[in-house]
């Protein structure tokens, strides 16, 4: 599965789109950064509600494509500026945390 | 004149706070312990400054006024200003954006809004803990829009820091970091470091106090404001550790 196939079959709502769309093999879910720079380890995607630009600074350190950000939360503009110079995919999704992991976790089993 | 300032400070309003940390138990034992410039930060509410304010009067001592906010990213972020008004302004932005949960009593503590004789006005019904939904950058943007100064709290603690929360030090104007200790274990960016005592019982107040150097005619809160602004700014303050 990649990112763009990911995001159809979820129906995400593509925010940030200009990105390399990679296979998606690793999925690290967490709302604290600091966690996700210790223990993402080699993921492709964040799942997370934390969406502001320093996700997209962590998200960079860590080599994660894609962040999805649950419960709708609002995008703000600075955010997908960031993501956009980082080539990093955003999506949103009324979903939470749990959910999207647990349509991940079925489909990368 | 070489003044001892400590700019974090709670009162009973803050959930987390002792009852006997009135605006007034503040002031007079701050004053008592050598403190000459004193600010009032609660958790995300600017409510009891008006009674500080007096309180800080009555016994000599000069009031900054401000809040310590909870950003969406659970970083605890101080901003501080020289005058009353704009503080509580900066009060009714935060209460804006802060999530309408209520507070219970019986699992964190009362919020009582007090005035200057300890007599309670009422209780603050709205959870002040919770996180505002505004980001780290936008709450130093806006407070440093507004003439204030933006502090994040107690960076090296392993709660609700910048630490602790992002890991690393952002790419933000902040205008100093606050440390529970020197060096505070992450790259500050070069930016100027303060302390402060983080108050929440009367025997935690003037704990950690900075010190620099005020003209000696000061005695209003703008006045020391913008030569504690300027001193820190200068890197010209001098920390305890």
């Amino acid at each position: 599965m990649t990112l763009r196939n990911m995001a159809a079959e979820l129906n995400l709502t593509v925010v940030q789109d200009g990105y390399d769309d990679r296979t998606v093999e690793r999925v690290y879910t967490s709302d604290m950064l600091s966690d996700v720079m210790a223990h993402a380890g080699e993921a492709d995607v964040l799942v997370t509600i934390q969406a502001h630009k320093n996700t997209v600074a962590v998200a960079s350190l860590s080599d994660i494509a894609a962040i999805i950000v649950c419960n709708d939360r609002e995008i703000p503009d600075d955010m997908t500026a960031a993501a956009a110079g980082e080539g990093i995919a955003i999506f949103v999704t009324g979903m939470n945390q749990y959910q999207v992991s647990g349509e991940l976790f079925t489909r990368l089993r | 004149m070489n003044a001892a300032v400590d700019l974090h400070n709670h009162s009973c309003l803050s959930p987390c706070g002792s009852l006997e940390n009135s605006p007034s138990a503040l002031a007079r034992i701050a004053a008592e312990r050598g403190v000459s410039v004193l600010a009032l930060t609660d958790h995300n509410s600017t409510r009891n400054c008006p009674a500080f304010a007096e309180a800080c009067n009555r016994v000599s001592i000069i009031p900054l006024f401000g809040a310590e906010a909870t950003t969406t990213e659970e970083v605890h972020v101080l901003s501080i200003f020289g005058s009353l008004q704009a503080a509580l302004e900066w009060g009714e932005l935060l209460y804006a954006h802060l999530p309408d949960i209520r507070n219970d009593p019986d699992l964190v503590g009362d919020q009582p809004v007090v005035d200057a004789n300890e007599t309670i006005l009422e209780f603050e019904d709205r959870f002040l803990l919770s996180a505002v939904d505004l980001s780290l950058d936008d709450i130093a943007r806006r407070t440093i829009e507004r003439g204030g100064l933006c502090i994040p709290a107690h960076i090296d603690r392993p709660m609700n820091s910048i630490h602790s929360q992002l890991g690393f030090v952002p790419d933000t104007p902040f205008s100093a970091l606050e440390v529970t200790r020197v060096p505070p274990g992450l790259d500050t960016r070069g930016l100027p470091l303060v302390c402060s005592s983080d108050a929440h019982y009367p025997d935690d107040i003037a704990r950690r106090p900075f010190r620099l150097k005020l003209e000696p005619d000061t005695s209003a809160s703008e006045h020391a404001f913008s030569q504690i602004a300027a001193a820190i700014a200068a890197h010209a303050v001098t920390l305890p550790m």
